[in-house]
């Protein structure tokens, strides 16, 4: 059935769809909505799950921990502050292995009160050992709900799927919400290998000595490089039973391309239509949508730019003293691969500053008119 | 399985940190340099309490809603509980640490109630130890006498008891009016003590109609005789009519003699006869009574209690004020002359003395002077052979007196002036004469300040005080007062005054005690130790696992009442 509704309400029927059993979390600007509708669906029976009011997002993530110990369908939600507040747990979820789904909708971190969308508070977790989904439109922040739990339970391990505040978590777009059934055949409910159980008492995390530790941390890595193809074949499964495949990066108009815009996130979707419009005036331009970000899609990323002459990174966050992250990343893609493009890494749109068609046009002007960067990170848009 | 698992390989591994069988093996109390023992320890009220009674435990019998052996354990003690729960001046409130969040058990009253139940009131019987045809003698039927004749008959003695007046009971029967101890009560439990053999002979006064020499077929003699004697005002005039010392004053009315007095009163003194005294003149009528007391009110040796219900009634207490003669026309009291006084430098008890203001005398209008002083011994029936000092009869820690099988207790010895310390020490000669008659020797008494115990208390002598106490597991509750009749009412008549407790209000009061240093199975324990190296027994008694104990003391740390000792290991001594 299709529903207009916004971001942030479009992972809370996903995560309605999908059946979660144990739901924690403390409110956050932008992400309140999504919690708030969980809570009366809890509320009034239309979710059958327990609803944790904690006191703040770390006990939040531990909460949800808890829930995924004992062997629930977990799911928890924030933004920003929150995020950074439950830094210590993300590893606790992780390194559990523990297959909790959780939003998080990007917004700059303070000081310098900012509620508005950057994705720099995301990236700031990648090494925490969760997965992590960038969404592009309110349809795939709930498809990303229902592949995020079958991901996670398969591969054991947590997932983060992302969306941009404001531009997707408050704006209301046309949804197609799938209907229960169908969602229940794509999605079955959770079976925990070890669980916390008073019939069968196990003890949880406890000390691990250095004989065992790095064998359970190389298995945590084999489990992020699987995560890549268990990605692609949900994504797969997902067309074939809703009708709307995913794959782990999309190349968009990329089939003769000499110049490609590389992004994710709600740019991606303005960054089609400046695609378009290029490709109408004859200009060989074409679109990379990162859709994982971790693991990182190397492969995918090497085999979708073979070929192109130049890349355009557009980051809408920043590494402090690097720059922008998906262009390091995909920059450290590509080291060693034969015929490398040029990768032009632009920073753009910080704290929610709007990045509109006439942005992107200028990027791939500039990555035209340059044989390569003139400097290190080109700033789009600052005042200097 | 309990054994150390070692994988080859990652593939043989869980995907996460989690227990594929115990940790049995890692027997973790070799750690330990620390190990934690239960130890039950002295409460603050079990070591004031003159009668030994063990009150920490039997409050918390009251707890788990076991009041016949909350009874029988004090009676084991003291066969008087309806009297002390009446009117023992309660030091062991005095020390509770309970006073510290919401004021101190009402212990007092709960013993009332205990002593108040319905039932058979029958006294319990004890290893018959007396050798064959062992007789004793007592000489006075008050609450030593009775105590000690208690302790000695439930153990097979043949006990006489010798009761100077025509009533049985001593100060408990002719000082204490009915309106604090009623009749019913007393007779009660003096019936109890009699019915284990004990023959009470009245009107037989050692030194008058009993000659020492009677008491030849009796193996042990206690000297019981108490202090019946009002000591003196010393001022001119005391000897007119309308002078009416104390003692004999509360004796002849509680004999059912008539006592005429006057319609203003004066009671001089500041302790418990003072205010008994003077609330029985008002049952008898008085119009106006005064107490007059030559310190100030935090120097009064009197019962709180007992003054404030003084005061309720109606009774004027003055402070700082001394008699220095008694007004007379006629050979009969026509008025009292007073000086103020202030207080001084202390005394050698630390009790600031009172001293004379010069030029303040003034004079009140009365037809009737009560003294009420203090009281001592009469000790005048003693020859030689028993020593005395300072009014006193000398007694060693056996109660022993220096005359061979024969022993004294009760305030004649002691001077302590309460029942409570009366009923230890006729508790202490009668175990006393138990030992002198087997044969053993009567070294080993705790010493005459300490009490006795007739069940041996197997605890650690430190007392528990209140630093002692964890805060954490104890909030502010008030003491539960007991009902009184209204003042107005209770001054028309002798029947009593307190009203004592409803079931509720002694489950709540009992509830509120902290049972320090002596574990109730709370489960604070058991539930902390982080090591779950604690075995709850049939949930009467736990057991520390040594073999995983690893000493961190937290169960000693959180046991809400200092039950658990935390002790060095015997291997780090060196």
């Amino acid at each position: 059935m299709e529903k207009v509704i916004m971001g942030n309400h479009a992972v809370s029927y996903g995560v309605q769809l999908a059946r979660a059993q144990v739901i924690a979390a403390y409110p956050i600007t932008p992400q309140t909505q999504v919690v708030e509708i969980l809570s009366e669906f809890c509320a009034n029976g239309t979710l059958k799950a327990t609803f944790i009011k904690v006191e703040s997002e770390h006990s939040a993530m531990a909460a949800v921990v808890g829930a995924s110990i004992a062997g629930a369908r977990a799911f928890t939600a924030t933004s920003s502050h929150g995020l950074a507040l439950m830094h210590e747990v993300l590893h606790w979820a992780s390194g559990g292995r523990l297959p909790i789904v959780m939003a998080n909708v990007n917004r700059a971190l303070g000081p310098g009160w900012n509620v508005w969308t950057e994705q720099t508070d995301s990236l700031a977790q990648r090494d925490t050992g969760w997965m992590q989904f960038y969404c592009e439109t309110n349809q795939e922040a709930l498809d990303m709900v229902l592949q995020g739990f079958k991901i996670a339970e398969t591969v054991l391990l947590p997932v983060m799927l992302v969306l941009d505040a404001f531009v997707l978590s408050h704006t209301e777009e046309p949804v197609d919400v799938p209907d229960q059934e169908t969602v229940d055949r794509f999605l079955p409910p959770y079976e925990a290998r070890y669980k916390l159980q008073p019939g069968d008492p196990r003890s949880f995390y406890g000390l691990v000595a250095p004989e065992h530790w790095m064998e359970l941390r190389y298995k945590m890595q084999k489990a992020m490089e699987e995560a890549v193809a268990v990605t692609q074949q949900v994504g797969a499964e997902f067309g074939q039973v809703f009708g709307r495949a995913y794959d782990v990066v999309e190349k968009y108009r990329m089939d003769d391309a000499d110049l490609a815009l590389v992004t994710s996130g709600s740019i991606v979707g303005t960054s089609r239509e400046v695609v378009d419009e290029l490709r109408d005036k004859g200009q060989k331009v074409g679109l990379l949508k990162i859709r994982m970000f971790r693991p990182f899609p190397v492969a995918a990323v090497r085999e979708a730019l073979a070929g192109v002459k130049k890349a355009a990174v557009v980051d809408r966050n920043i590494s402090y003293g690097v720059g922008g992250i998906f262009a390091a990343e995909l920059k450290s893609a590509l080291y060693g691969t034969p015929h490398q493009p040029t990768v032009f890494p632009f920073i753009i749109g910080l704290g929610g500053r709007d990045v509109t068609p006439q942005s992107i046009r200028d990027i791939v002007a500039y990555a035209q008119e340059h044989d390569a960067p003139a400097e290190e990170i080109i700033w789009m848009e600052v005042k200097r | 399985m309990s054994y150390i698992i070692t994988f080859k390989s990652e593939a043989d591994m869980p995907d996460t940190t989690v227990s594929l069988g115990t940790t049995l093996y890692n027997k973790t109390g070799t750690w330990r340099y620390m190990r934690p023992v239960y130890r039950n320890k002295t409460s603050p009220c079990n070591y004031a309490c003159p009668a030994g009674e063990d009150i920490v435990n039997y409050l918390q019998m009251v707890v788990r809603g076991e009041y016949e052996q909350a009874r029988q354990r004090i009676l084991e003690e003291n066969p008087l509980i309806g009297v002390c729960g009446r009117v023992c001046p309660h030091p062991c409130e005095s020390e509770c640490n309970r006073a510290e969040l919401g004021g101190a058990i009402a212990i007092h009253a709960m013993e009332r109630f205990l002593a108040d139940l319905p039932g058979k009131h029958e006294l319990p019987r004890a290893e018959k130890t007396a050798p064959r045809g062992a007789k004793v003698a007592i000489i006075g039927s008050g609450p030593a006498g009775l105590s000690c004749a208690y302790q000695l008959a439930r153990r097979g003695y043949k006990v006489t008891i010798f009761e100077a007046l025509p009533v049985i009971g001593g100060m408990l029967r002719v000082g204490i009016p009915a309106y604090r101890l009623p009749r019913d009560v007393l007779d009660r439990e003096i019936a109890a003590i009699q019915s284990l053999g004990v023959a009470i002979r009245t009107g037989l006064r050692l030194g008058e109609n009993l000659k020492f020499e009677d008491l030849r077929d009796y193996q042990a003699v206690l000297l019981a005789v108490g202090q019946h004697r009002s000591r003196k005002l010393n001022v001119p005039g005391e000897g007119a009519q309308g002078v009416l010392p104390g003692l004999e004053f509360l004796r002849r009315i509680n004999l059912g003699e008539k006592v005429e007095i006057g319609p203003k009163v004066a009671v001089i003194g500041g302790g418990n006869t003072a205010m008994d005294a003077a609330r029985s003149a008002l049952r008898l009528g008085a119009k106006t009574v005064m107490v007059l007391y030559r310190r100030s009110r935090y120097e009064m040796p009197a019962i709180d209690e007992e003054i404030e219900e003084t005061e309720q009634e109606g009774v004027r207490i003055e402070y700082l004020t001394a008699p220095v003669e008694v007004l007379t026309t006629d050979g009969r009291v026509a008025g009292l002359e007073c000086v103020r006084m202030r207080l001084g430098e202390p005394d050698e008890r630390g009790r600031r003395r009172p001293e004379p203001i010069f030029g303040s005398n003034y004079t009140l209008s009365v037809e009737t002077v009560i003294p009420a002083l203090g009281q001592e011994a009469d000790l005048s029936f003693l020859d030689e052979a028993v020593r005395k000092a300072a009014g006193l009869i000398v007694i060693d820690e056996a109660a022993a007196t220096s005359r061979h099988g024969v022993f004294a207790s009760g305030d004649a010895a002691t001077g302590a002036g309460t029942v409570a310390h009366a009923i230890g020490s006729g508790k202490r000669a009668a175990l006393a004469i138990d030992r002198l008659l087997n044969g053993q020797t009567l070294a080993g008494f705790p010493a005459l300040n300490e009490h006795v115990h007739v069940a041996a208390r197997n605890v650690d002598p430190t007392i528990v005080r209140f630093e002692d106490i964890n805060p954490a597991y104890f909030t502010p509750e008030p003491r539960t007062a007991q009902s009184q009749r209204p003042a107005a009412e209770r001054v028309k008549d002798f029947r009593e005054v307190n009203l004592g407790f409803t079931e509720s209000e002694a489950l709540r009061e009992a509830q509120r005690c902290f049972s320090c240093g002596t574990c109730n199975q709370c489960d604070t324990c058991w539930l902390y130790c982080p090591d779950v190296c604690i075995q709850r027994r049939e949930h009467d008694s736990y057991e520390f696992n040594y073999d995983y104990c690893k000493g961190c003391g937290v169960c000693a740390e959180e046991c809400p009442r200092g039950a658990i000792n935390m002790e060095e290991e015997l291997k780090w001594r060196k």
